[in-house]
């Protein structure tokens, strides 16, 4: 083999220090959730010793005393509950109405259209105070639906945003052609326009699955029920226990970034698809 | 005979146009149905609310009882909180560097994936690990690199003969918000480094090299031919950055509850704290009001600066 004593060129200098300064902000990124994974392997002591450690050997007292003291087996049903009615709702409803506003001009469009796009940037703080006693009036306050129903609410804005920005682009003929085959409305939609929209509503069930998973200021004010918090809640209270056991700590924390990072590694496209949607269009 | 048939002809023809156009409308207004079920739900629970927060900043109310009209009364009081503008003005810091930073490092950041393809998939798919993350998540995680006695960030300063810069990061007033914001930052690059490099796709590299052969430098060549080709995108992360800087509550709640005393304090957690702790509900409306006014001001000032400068 020729031996490798070549002068490196600037410009391979400059590919070098491009993968440092990469790699530098790649390690930064990952390094804290990483050191947490590996400080719940360790017993506590240990971990306050010096928290660079590894463990060796990995010892799994943490995470089954987070699992059970913890209650994370209960908070994970929790945030699937409020989770999926709630990507459900504003999948469904965002359709319908991105569909409506594109592609029908009826009146009162515009004004309809102008208010759901107004939530755009209208934050949760702005109704909490009212929607507090509303629930309260309504008797939900303190049920699933507490979250549920604001929550789709609060999907709505980006999600009808979205559908009608996708079903404006599609072609008219293809509603004039189901219209001369006789079909009903509801009927073009269901059959036409709803497979067509297959992306577009994908990226929206990953954008507002993100959003309702880390929920917390609505679960915080209208679930105060132990038993029905979701996770970031109950990490939240979790921590608030266990302020000096860091083994703990790092094995709730453990418990609740896994399965997230494991369903964005599966379906890795999707997720950076739905989360940059609103910025790339 | 021929004139009274093609007559006919064309009343029947206008009759049908008519009729067309009138099922035309009925069609039209089919979309009123589609739309409806949307509309409800969002009025219910986020328009009559806002509404009934608008009525509540003008009066006076505990929680029980019927409030009380007070007039301007609260945006009297708001003008002379100066706990109020010391929280706005947390909120100008965190908008500020927390646009600038994460902003300026995703541009860098992403250039250089987009201009040497290398390892650029695991790259991305790294650096937007943290914007999975649930913000609570990320400030128990950084709750603990700060922890004065133990936490990695002291452990590690003391390791390296620093120990007198060891210090209690969210313990301290003069640290805790900036403390906190390095969190948020840390959080939010990646979303930066993916949507910019996404923008940039669209960039021509024909134009690059044509600049590059006409003499322009990396930073000219940066400066004048690829950033304005990704102006829109680079508004859109900006006007996300700002709006989220204005709202920024979770993080902050999770990390300092806006302590020690009110350093850290933002908007969104003083008025959780009017509201929810002090149980002054006409008060704290006021407070959300501002909040819906600064983003809505936030997201066309950006909007404006956008279309001044190109």
């Amino acid at each position: 083999m020729a031996p490798r004593r070549r002068r490196r060129s600037p410009r391979a200098w400059a590919t070098l220090g491009r993968h440092a300064l990469l790699l530098l902000f790649a390690g930064l990124s990952i390094y804290p959730i990483l050191v947490m994974w590996i400080t719940a392997l360790r017993p506590a002591r240990e971990a306050q010793a010096n928290p660079f450690g590894l463990p060796i050997p990995p010892s799994w007292d943490n995470l089954a005393n987070a699992w059970v003291r913890g209650r994370f087996g209960d908070y994970l049903l929790n945030s699937v509950i409020l989770t999926v009615p709630t990507v459900v709702g504003v999948v469904a409803l965002s359709a319908l109405a991105g569909y409506g506003i594109a592609r029908f001009r009826f009146p009162g469009r515009v004004l309809a259209f102008g208010a759901i796009l107004l939530g755009l940037t209208i934050p949760f703080q702005s109704v909490m105070i009212p929607l507090y006693y509303q629930l309260l009036g309504m008797g939900l306050l303190g049920t699933y639906w507490a979250v549920i129903l604001p929550g789709i609410a609060f999907g709505l804005p980006f999600g009808v945003f979205l559908m009608a920005a996708f079903f404006e682009d599609l072609p008219k003929e293809l509603h004039e052609a189901g219209r001369v085959d006789g079909c009903g409305e509801l009927r073009i939609f269901w059959s036409i326009m709803l497979p067509l929209a297959r992306p577009a509503i994908s990226t929206l069930i990953v954008f507002q699955f993100m959003r309702s998973w880390n929920e917390f200021l609505m679960p915080l004010l209208y679930l105060q029920d132990e038993a029905k918090r979701p996770i970031p809640l109950g990490l939240m209270f979790f921590q608030g226990t266990y302020t000096r056991d860091i083994g703990l700590i790092a094995a709730g924390v453990t418990l609740a970034t896994i399965p997230v990072i494991a369903v964005y590694l599966l379906f890795q496209r999707q997720f950076v698809r739905g989360l940059t949607a609103g910025a790339v269009k | 005979m021929t004139t009274s048939a093609s007559r006919s002809g064309g009343l029947a023809a206008g009759r049908a146009a008519a009729r067309r156009r009138g099922r035309f409308k009925t069609r039209e207004r089919a979309g009123l149905w589609f739309v409806l079920p949307a509309l409800v739900v969002y009025m219910l629970f986020f328009g009559l609310p806002f509404l009934a927060t608008l009525w509540l900043s003008f009066t006076d109310w505990g929680g029980v009882g019927w409030p009380d009209w007070t007039g301007v009364a609260n945006y009297d009081r708001l003008a002379r909180d100066g706990a109020m503008w010391h929280a706005l003005g947390n909120n100008l810091i965190w908008v500020v560097l927390g646009t600038a930073i994460p902003v300026l490092v995703g541009l860098v950041l992403a250039v250089m994936l987009w201009s040497d393809a290398r390892g650029s998939v695991a790259y991305r798919t790294v650096f937007f690990l943290p914007v999975i993350l649930s913000p609570v998540v990320i400030g128990v995680i950084w709750g603990w690199i700060y922890n004065p006695l133990f936490g990695l960030l002291n452990t590690g300063l003391r390791g390296i003969g620093l120990g007198a810069w060891a210090i209690g990061w969210l313990g301290e007033p003069g640290t805790a918000l900036y403390a906190v914001l390095v969190t948020a930052i840390w959080s939010y690059f990646g979303f930066c480094i993916v949507v910019l490099f996404a923008g940039l796709q669209k960039v021509d590299p024909e134009l690059v090299d044509a600049a590059r052969v006409d003499g322009a430098g990396p930073v000219q060549r940066f400066r004048s031919v690829i950033v304005p080709q990704i102006a829109p995108v680079l508004t859109m992360v900006t006007v996300y950055t700002v709006i989220g800087g204005f709202n920024a509550f979770d993080m902050v709640w999770v990390m300092t509850q806006g302590g020690p005393n009110n350093a850290s304090e933002v908007i969104a957690t003083y008025t959780y704290e009017v509201a929810f702790r002090g149980n002054e509900y006409g008060y704290g409306a006021t407070l959300s009001m501002v909040m819906s006014v600064v983003a809505l001001l936030a997201a066309w000032a950006t909007m404006r600066l956008r279309a001044r400068i190109a």
